[in-house]
């Protein structure tokens, strides 16, 4: 079995090895980490955190429009980790989540996957 | 009488809305409050409050139901049976049935048996009611004589346009309500009139999209409801659709008078501002009108004024007086519309909301705006709360998160119309045992001006 190191920066450092088949809301909760969450199946958003290091697969998540995306947020009920990583996780981890969408609105770029266009590139 | 005013001869609730006006007063409310997306590791929970003015604790949230887990995200609630259930002596009004938006779980709490400390008789688990039904994200809930029918916003997967489950009074799963849903794009409220054999459904969006919270952009992407649906309720099919367009942008709660004669109606377009009204004319065709339209205010720090984003609508049982919250500006506001074609505005408060008009209200800083609210029978006290919804919550008001919810009461004048905050009443969420929690749908024992059907 593969598994990768998870480190919980915000969380004084613990690291948990994780399978990494394995949605990570399940193998952290499992091994106690309390971690928000409601649909499970990559929707609602309430199990965001933040990815510091590392990669992971997170391809069922729709919740994240690709600003979140950039700003390093990740789906954990469906997201497998594919290296070593470091988390932020619960709220605390949610400073550029949420946005007032009349005062800070989306370029087209920064829309979620299924209709953002491309970002134009500079001539 | 019994202990909630309901006649105790036949079954629940009142042989009219007339009837229902001369109920005793509410003596207690049911209010769920939620901890999902607070960073409180809580479940959600419904309040039991204390509504009697003669009573010690009035005021005060005297029981607290938590559910079996987190997550829910609790929000809005329906009863077992209702008036539409009259003539039947072996129902009851003894259960209140609490979904989860979040987690598709419907919790269906015991109120009968000790109303002032509810319990929770069963669980009919989310991944349950996907398997059977390919549903997701319950919202609205009527009942209809003894079946239970409940709009659910998305298939398993979190995507429109869902669809209806079928509870049978048992509240074991029955299927799919409905036998197609038509064009239809997108669910959220409904609201039946059985003697124009007639139901009609509004849109918000997919959970997909709403969930996570507001993208603005979407609604041009047509990710959000413009139209309502009126459906040929006997053949649990859709049968017009009404194209609202921008006057209709996001079209939420709905309401039929409650004279089960009157084919009136109103819908509230949450982002547009208007209020919609609909009739079934003298040709028997179904027609709509704007009747109000809230302008947007201008804010010192937004670069485009504010819209009031009606986040509900309410009529008083005598179908005279329409109420509804602008949630982003921080009012509610009091119709008469005795002719449902020419409202003439009657009262306003202030409470909360970003255009700062009332900060503090009864001592407590407002964090929010007025959201949902629930009459009582004889149309004179307007309860209120404040959260929307957690994501949109943290977007628009994120210092909810520390200052919770809250709930005041409003008295109505039913005479010459008129609304004021009552100074006695105020219960703080934000000073809950758990931490700030965030309050949202209520009802009574006894039934209330969102719930009663009349068949
Ligand atoms: S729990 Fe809903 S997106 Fe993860």
């Amino acid at each position: 079995m593969t598994t990768y190191r998870i480190t919980l920066a915000n969380q004084n450092d613990e690291t948990y090895e994780v399978d990494h088949r394995r949605p990570l809301l399940e193998s952290l909760r499992e091994r106690g980490v309390d971690l928000p969450y409601g649909c499970k199946y990559g929707g609602c958003i309430t199990c965001a955190a933040k990815l510091i290091e590392g990669t992971v697969n997170q391809q069922a998540q729709v919740a994240l429009n690709n600003r979140q995306l950039a700003n390093g947020y990740i789906i954990l009920c469906v997201a497998r980790p594919t290296s070593d990583c470091t988390l932020e996780i619960g709220v605390e981890s949610h400073d550029t989540l949420y946005r007032n969408p009349f005062l800070d609105p989306l370029a087209p770029h920064e829309l979620k996957a299924d209709i953002a266009t491309p970002k134009e590139e500079a001539p | 009488m019994s202990d909630n005013g309901e006649a105790t001869c036949c079954g629940p609730g009142y042989a009219s809305p007339a009837d229902a006006m001369q109920a005793p007063r509410e003596k207690i409310l049911y209010t769920i409050a939620i901890y999902t997306g607070t960073g409180i590791q809580k479940p959600d929970y419904l309040c039991t409050i204390d509504a009697d003015p003669e009573s010690s604790t009035y005021s005060q949230v005297i029981s607290r139901l938590e559910m079996p887990g987190i997550g829910d995200e609790l929000h809005h609630m329906g009863w077992n049976a209702c008036s539409s259930c009259h003539g039947d002596a072996g129902m009851e009004r003894k259960y209140l049935i609490v979904p989860g938006v979040r987690s598709s779980n419907l919790h269906i709490v015991d109120c009968a048996t000790d109303p002032r400390n509810p319990t929770l008789f069963k669980v009919i688990e989310g991944s349950e009611i996907k398997a059977k039904t390919n549903l997701s994200a319950p919202h609205t809930i009527h009942c209809l004589g003894s079946d239970i029918i409940i709009s659910m916003l998305g298939d398993a997967q979190g995507n429109a346009p869902g669809g209806y489950l079928h509870l049978n009074k048992d509240f074991e799963i029955v299927g799919r309500w409905e036998n197609s849903m038509g064009d239809i794009k997108f669910g959220y409220d409904f609201w039946y009139q059985p003697r124009h054999n007639v139901m009609v459904s509004s849109e918000w969006a997919a959970p997909n999209t709403f969930m996570p919270g507001f993208d603005l952009e979407e609604v041009g992407h047509l990710k959000y409801g413009r139209e309502l649906h009126f459906w040929d309720f006997e053949k649990k099919e859709p049968k017009q659709t009404m194209y609202l367009g921008e006057d209709g942008l996001i079209p939420l709660e709905v309401r039929f008078h409650h004279d089960p004669d009157s084919s009136h109606g109103f819908v509230g377009a949450a982002l547009s501002a208007n209020i919609i009204h609909w009739w079934k004319d003298n040709a028997d065709e179904w027609q709509w009108e704007k009747i109000i339209d809230v302008a947007n205010e201008p804010h010192p720090e937004w670069p485009i004024p504010v819209p009031g984003v009606i986040s509900v609508i309410l009529l008083s049982m005598d179908d005279r007086f329409l109420y509804f919250c602008n949630w982003l500006h921080g009012d509610i506001r009091q119709y008469d519309i005795s002719d449902p074609h020419n409202p003439k505005f009657t009262g306003q408060i202030w409470m909360g909301g970003l255009l700062e008009k009332a900060p503090e209200v009864n001592g407590v800083k407002v964090t929010g705006g007025p959201q949902m609210i629930q009459l009582s029978l004889d149309g004179k006290r307007l309860y209120v709360t404040t959260s929307l919804f957690s994501t949109w919550d943290n977007q628009f008001y994120p210092e909810i998160r520390t200052n919770g919810g809250c709930m005041l009461m409003i008295n109505c004048d039913t005479e010459n119309g008129g609304m004021e905050i009552d100074p006695d009443f105020v219960v703080d969420f934000g000073k809950e045992p758990n931490g700030p929690s965030r309050c949202h749908e209520t009802r009574y024992p006894g039934g209330d001006c969102t719930s009663d059907i009349w068949l």
